[in-house]
Parts: C-alpha cells; sequence; structure tokens
C-alpha cells in the first residue's frame, strides 16, 4: 500500500511536464492555422518543434464540420482577395475546401443613401465570400496531412487548453507558458495570432493604438427571394448611420453587414427575426428621412414597423425612375441564430515584434470589416513572417531573437498602416451628411466610376491583384 | 609608411610560435567590448547585421558549388538543368517548376551535408552561433585569445539548446590548433586587420581547410574610403562603431589577398570576392566593387582525387 502510495505521488509529479518548443502559436483562428501550415510545409521550417494552442474546443468542430457540414451557412463569413486565395493554395489548405460553400464575385456596386451617387467596381474573380470556419477547417485537415507525412516530427495542436500564465524563464528569457492542462512549454519564440486582445502581446507590453468608431457591426446569413437570377454581386450602401452590406454566397444566399450607432443597434436587436428582415429591405432601398422615422417606430411600436415598411418599399419599387437593377434584392429569410454584433475599431500595434515575440493577424492590427481587408491583412502577415522565418533560420539566427523578426515587421507594419487608413478614410467620408462633403464625395465617386484608369487602380489595391 | 602584406615575414618567423595572435592593445579593446557583444539594438548593431551578410555569403557560396546531379548515375536520375535564361523563355509555370525541383534538390542536398567548421577569433561568437545552428552544419569550434569575450561567448551559448552538442569555443591561439585537425570550413571574420601578421594567420588557417572545403575572410582595405567610413565616420562622428575597434595601417587591400592566393593556385582558388558598405538605415549591402571598403572573400580547396591503390590478394 505505501508503495502504491509512493508510485502514485510520483505520478503526479511527473505529470507536470516542461517541454521546449521552437516556435508556439496562440490561437486557432484563420491566422494562427495558416501559420502552423504554412510552417508544417514549408521545406526549410518543417522541422522546427511547433505547437499551436487553442482555447476552444477546435478539433471536434472542424472534424464535423469537414465531415458532414451544416445545413446554412455560418454567420462568420469572410471576403478572402486573390492573393490570399494564391497563399492559402501554396500552401496546400485549399485541396480541402468545401467548394459548394464558397462565392467568388466579379462586382461590387457601391451607391450613396443621400446623392445616389454610385460605383460599380468590376474585376474578374474580385474577391470570394467564405466561412471563416471552412479556412479553418481546410488549414485542418492540410495539417494531419503534413503530420502524416513526417510522424517523426508532427506538429501538435492542443485544443481546449488555455494559457494561464505566461512568465520569462529569468536565465535564457524564453517565454514559459502554463497551460491549463498542468503543463509547462518554454518556446524560443511565441507567437500570438490570438485576437484583438491579445495576452500575448499584454505580456510583450507592447503598445496597440486606435480609436472605436462607435459603431455595432450587425452580421446575420440571408437569403435572397427567388425570383430573379443575378450575377453574383456585393452589394455596399453607405448610409451616414454606417454601411449596410450584403454579399454573395452560393445559391441566393447572401452575408449581411450591417454598421450601427449604438442607440440604432440597440433597436435592432430588439427586433424579431421577421422585423429585421424588414429593416434590411428597408434600408438597402429608403431614404435616409425615412429610416429615421422608421427606427423611431421600431423603438417605441415595433408591431406596425412590417407594415409600415411594406407600403413605403411597395412605393418605392412601383416607381418608374428606380430601376430594379441599381439595388439588391428583397431578403426574403434570415438563418435562425445567425444574427451576432460586434463592435468596430480600428487599431495598429506599435511594434508586431519583440524579443522571442511576433504578432500576427488582429493581434497586431484591427480594421472595420468596411473593405472586407482584416483577415487578407492577416494572410499577409503569415506569408510575410514564414519568409522572414524561413529567411532567418538559413542565415543561422535564432529565429526568436529580435534581429531576427526584424524584416516582417519592415515589410507588414506600413502596407498594414496605409489599408487601415484607407479603410478609416472611407468610413469618414461616407459618415457625413455634411453638404460640401456629400457634393465632394459623389463628384468623387461620379468621376471616379468615369474614369476607368484610377477605378482599377482601387481595383488592384483592394484585391491585391499585381 | 604602411606594413606590407607580404609572404616573407612567414620565413623569418618560422621558428617562433604565437606569430599569429593579436597584441595586448588589441586585446584590451576587446576585453572593454565583451560586455556589449550580444546588444543586437546597442553599440555592436553594425556587427550584427555584417552577420547576416556574411551568413548570406557563406551559404550562397557553399550552396553554389552543390552539384545536385552528383549521385546521378543514368540520365534518367538527372535532374533537368535550364540554360541560363529559361525564365524569359519558358512558360512561367514550367520555369517555377524547374527553379522549385532544383531548390528542393539543393537544399535536400545542402541539408545532408554534416560540415565541421573553424571559426578563427569568434570573439563573443555572432558567427560561431549562427554557423552552428545551420542544419547542414555538424560542429562549430571558435577560437580566440582574449579570455573575456570567450567568456561571453560560453555563456551566451547556454542560452539556446540547441547549440549545446554543436558547439565548442576554445581560449587559444591558431598555432596551437593541431596540424591534423581539418575543416569543411575554416572562417576568419573581421579578424586580419586586428593581428600583426596576416600573411602567417592566413597560410596557417589556409592548412587546416579540407580539401574540396571553403575559406571565407572578411576585412578592410587599405584606402581613403575605408579610413572614411569604418574610421573617421563610424567611431568619431557617428560613433556606431565602439572607439579603437581599427587600425588603418593593418587593413589588408584586396589585391594584396589576391597576389597571396595566386602564389597557391594549384591548391586554392577565389571563387568570390564581394565588397560591402553598411547604412544606418538600410543595413549591409554588397558594393559593385571589393577594392573599395570593407569585403569579403571566399576560397575554395581543391579536391585531391585519392590515387587509386591496387592491393594484390597475396598482401593481405
Amino acid at each position: 500500500m505505501f508503495r502504491r502510495y509512493l508510485s502514485s505521488t510520483a505520478r503526479n509529479w511527473n505529470s507536470a511536464v516542461t517541454t521546449t518548443n521552437d516556435i508556439v502559436i496562440i490561437g486557432g483562428g484563420p491566422a494562427g492555422l495558416s501559420l502552423a501550415s504554412a510552417i508544417k510545409t514549408s521545406p526549410i521550417l518543417k522541422d522546427l518543434k511547433c505547437t499551436l494552442i487553442e482555447g476552444n474546443k477546435l478539433i471536434d468542430s472542424l472534424e464535423s464540420y469537414y465531415n458532414n457540414p451544416p445545413e446554412y451557412i455560418d454567420k462568420r463569413v469572410v471576403s478572402i482577395t486573390p492573393t490570399s486565395m494564391d497563399f492559402l493554395k501554396k500552401i496546400g489548405g485549399w485541396d480541402y475546401v468545401k467548394h459548394d460553400r464558397i462565392e467568388t464575385y466579379d462586382n461590387i456596386h457601391t451607391y450613396d443613401s443621400i446623392s445616389g451617387a454610385k460605383m460599380e467596381f468590376d474585376s474578374p474573380e474580385l474577391a470570394t465570400m467564405i466561412e471563416n470556419i471552412n479556412i479553418q477547417s481546410m488549414l485542418y485537415q492540410n495539417i494531419k496531412r503534413a503530420n502524416n507525412e513526417s510522424t517523426e516530427n508532427e506538429l501538435i495542436l492542443l485544443d481546449n487548453t488555455k494559457v494561464i500564465k505566461i512568465e520569462e524563464d529569468p536565465h535564457s528569457e524564453w517565454p514559459i507558458l502554463e497551460l491549463s492542462n498542468g503543463n509547462k512549454i518554454k518556446t524560443r519564440l511565441l507567437i500570438g495570432c490570438d485576437g484583438y486582445n491579445s495576452p500575448v502581446r499584454k505580456f510583450a507590453q507592447i503598445e496597440s493604438r486606435g480609436w472605436s468608431y462607435n459603431r455595432w457591426g450587425n452580421v446575420a446569413t440571408c437569403k435572397y427571394r427567388d425570383n430573379e437570377i443575378r450575377l453574383s454581386t456585393g452589394w455596399q450602401r453607405f448610409l451616414t448611420t454606417g454601411t449596410l452590406a450584403l454579399l454573395p454566397l452560393p445559391n441566393n444566399w447572401c452575408s449581411l453587414v450591417w454598421s450601427v450607432p449604438p442607440e440604432i443597434s440597440n433597436i435592432l436587436n430588439k427586433l424579431n427575426d421577421e422585423q429585421f428582415k424588414f429593416m434590411i429591405n428597408a434600408a438597402a432601398k429608403l431614404s435616409e428621412g425615412e429610416l429615421k422615422y422608421l427606427y423611431q417606430i421600431a423603438d417605441n411600436d415595433s408591431d406596425k414597423l412590417i407594415d409600415e415598411i411594406k407600403w413605403r418599399l411597395e412605393i418605392f419599387n412601383n416607381k418608374p425612375t428606380n430601376n430594379s437593377e441599381d439595388y439588391p434584392l428583397e431578403i426574403e429569410f434570415i438563418v435562425p441564430n445567425s444574427r451576432a454584433k460586434f463592435p468596430l475599431k480600428l487599431s495598429n500595434a506599435d511594434s508586431y515584434i519583440e524579443d522571442r515575440i511576433a504578432l500576427v493577424g488582429d493581434a497586431a492590427h484591427t480594421t472595420n470589416p468596411l473593405a472586407g481587408q482584416g483577415l487578407n491583412m492577416g494572410q499577409a502577415d503569415v506569408k510575410s513572417l514564414v519568409e522572414t522565418l524561413e529567411k532567418s533560420y538559413m542565415r543561422g539566427l535564432d529565429i526568436g531573437s529580435k534581429i531576427a523578426l526584424e524584416p516582417y515587421w519592415s515589410d507588414r507594419y506600413l502596407p498594414n498602416h496605409v489599408m487601415l487608413g484607407i479603410v478609416d478614410k472611407i468610413h469618414k467620408i461616407y459618415s457625413t451628411d455634411f453638404t460640401p462633403i456629400v457634393w465632394a464625395r459623389s463628384f468623387g465617386v461620379n468621376v471616379l466610376n468615369n474614369v476607368p484608369f484610377i477605378k482599377d487602380f482601387m481595383v488592384q489595391q483592394i484585391s491585391h491583384k499585381d | 609608411m604602411f606594413r606590407r602584406f607580404s609572404t616573407v615575414s612567414r620565413h623569418f618567423n618560422a621558428g617562433k610560435s604565437n606569430f599569429t595572435s593579436i597584441t595586448q592593445s588589441e586585446k584590451e579593446h576587446f576585453q572593454q567590448l565583451a560586455s556589449t557583444w550580444w546588444d543586437s539594438h546597442g553599440s555592436q548593431r553594425i556587427l550584427h547585421k555584417m552577420n547576416i551578410l556574411r551568413m548570406d555569403f557563406i551559404s550562397d557560396n557553399v550552396r553554389s558549388h552543390i552539384k545536385v546531379n552528383a549521385d546521378a548515375e543514368t540520365d534518367d536520375e538527372k535532374l533537368f538543368i535550364p540554360g541560363w535564361n529559361h525564365e524569359n523563355i519558358l512558360p512561367k509555370e514550367i520555369s517555377n517548376q524547374i527553379n522549385k525541383e532544383l531548390d528542393d534538390a539543393t537544399w535536400n542536398m545542402y541539408k545532408e551535408m554534416k560540415l565541421q567548421c573553424l571559426d578563427i577569433g569568434c570573439g563573443g561568437g555572432l558567427l560561431s552561433e549562427s554557423l552552428a545552428r545551420l542544419p547542414n552544419v555538424e560542429k562549430v569550434t571558435g577560437i580566440d585569445m582574449t579570455p573575456e569575450v570567450i567568456e561571453v561567448a560560453n555563456q551566451h551559448k547556454l542560452l539556446d539548446p540547441m547549440l549545446s552538442n554543436k558547439l565548442e569555443y576554445k581560449l587559444t591561439s591558431l598555432d596551437d590548433i593541431p596540424n591534423s585537425n581539418k575543416y569543411d570550413i575554416v572562417t576568419c571574420m573581421e579578424m586580419l586587420e586586428h593581428v600583426d601578421y596576416p600573411a602567417i594567420v592566413l597560410d596557417k588557417a589556409l592548412s587546416h581547410v579540407k580539401p574540396g572545403g571553403y575559406f571565407f575572410l572578411s576585412t578592410i582595405n587599405r584606402d581613403l574610403v575605408s579610413w572614411f567610413t569604418t574610421i573617421f565616420m563610424g567611431e568619431h562622428i557617428l560613433k556606431i562603431v565602439p572607439l579603437g575597434t581599427h587600425t588603418f595601417s593593418k587593413y589588408i587591400k584586396e589585391s594584396e589577398i589576391r597576389a597571396f592566393v595566386n602564389t597557391l593556385k594549384n591548391e586554392f582558388e577565389i571563387i568570390d570576392s564581394k565588397g560591402c558598405a553598411y547604412l544606418p538605415a538600410v543595413g549591409w549591402f554588397y558594393t559593385p566593387s571589393s577594392n573599395i571598403g570593407n569585403y569579403m572573400m571566399a576560397l575554395k580547396r581543391k579536391e585531391v582525387v585519392e590515387p587509386v591503390v591496387l592491393v594484390k590478394e597475396e598482401a593481405k
């Protein structure tokens, strides 16, 4: 008995293991999984000891998505550029994409609520709408394949594991992570793909600067009325309260991203799906004045809302000057439980690197989803970081040292800053009803729409085409 | 006026040892530097940045001498190596594919090389550590004559577990390395300008290179540009290099080394020589001429074909 007691204490003592790693990635979102996948498929980096840690139960949900995809498209949908898609193809993830759940579109139609000025961007394969989980699932399958190819040095994926504490080894200054499973990992390089509130960034004491837009993004997965076949087009209406965007998904489904101030967001949240659906249709067509009135009714007398919108839309649709082709089709159905909201903000960390630390994606910078650039900036970060690590590894540098990481920082900070600036300016220009600016912007937009080469430049910038 | 780089000195020194060593004043200078050696964002930043270019120079030269088809016995096993201009002639997908296959094959051979390296004048171990981390290097020996910097190098080595089996430092002069110790790569980086008899050092260092092995050196041309950039600007005006690091009269012209190597023509050939310069916001970069300012040079020892010895059965 005594011996048993001894052995069990010995086992407990041994169960807390400290392992040493080359790279630890925190966060199993698209950025973290792309990075893991790119490291595993790089001929140069694939032998490094690498672990990815995710706090939520990720593997089960990604496996079940891959084997039995759900009926409806998930509400978390992103727009990826051809460059991001090429990168996903290069690292091998795209082999496992669910093709029937993505939609590539050639056309973005933007219009303005006050002056009616409109602009159309078109370019073959401008962007592709894809569920976040579709990206995560294909990357996970790709990591599984890579692990099967080199069994002696697998990438370890720990899900449902939280990082309780990060400290610094007093001697080597390498970060040591204390995990919720009792183990510890000491690592040469810690990469934070852990989102806006990045614990890794806080550990590294890197300041993130930016501002909140005082806007909420409301998202939902919707279906257009099936009465008309159209080419897949992204629609964006610039309202002074924020942007209404309807982005195409397969089979006449679409993804809504509607940014509104907090007070309107509160009103919208109180509406049931049927009322919300009418509210979207109203916001896509009616004037700012009518919308203001409808928000009031929605707040105080929501039973009347649907009838109120119905007759206004009927008048609008019957007006001979309103060409239905200039507006999106009306929404007929909202997927139950697909509505969600999130605050819009812009931020850029002061640095993306520190000794033993790199930040990627939202941990380094966040943007408003207006031009759908958030995920694509993250993919560009991953590509640059992997190239930097490959180069530094070939140079025999310690890949966790700041001098080895510097090229990543100098490569990405400025482009991200410029992109954040562009998206921010578009947002600010369109959220005013101050007359001279409305004139200037509709004049600008009208000119832009008729001067092909400037618009081509903008399309290039948005789709990252060379 | 200036000390000539000549091979004459080695004859009259033949009996004495330690002519490869540095002087006392140089030693004291490096003692003072020891504590800041690894501060990549402080006074040694320029050296850390230079290490990046040196490593590129070394690995580019080693990789460009890999023959991917060396082991192929039949034509079918050989990888297709296109002409020099194939990127402009072939369709993009095909030329990319060819490049990728060549890169992968080169990388796979590179990875398996298991090189032995000797870093002469390793200082705090910047180059030694980088060499030791390379996947194609099995063992690095770093030697230096200043105890303080060897101490710093040994301390810093402990910070990275992957170095423990691959890297070893010795407080010794080049003279005390046994003649029988031969290496695939011998380096003398930023070191010849600190010794009194560079020709002896060079001669001795080259004797440790295996047949087919490489020798890399970097130093500074003795010219006005070098004086202006390394001493006047670097040490006195911009103060990006610690004061007293350089002694102008000890700088060596590229042509002098070239003349020296030419006397060894049957054994060594110069496979690469590049000038390099530093700009604070840019880092180190190659310059068009290796006759001005800093430069790096790569030498390769010729392969010796082992004579075939026919052993008669009866002899056994």
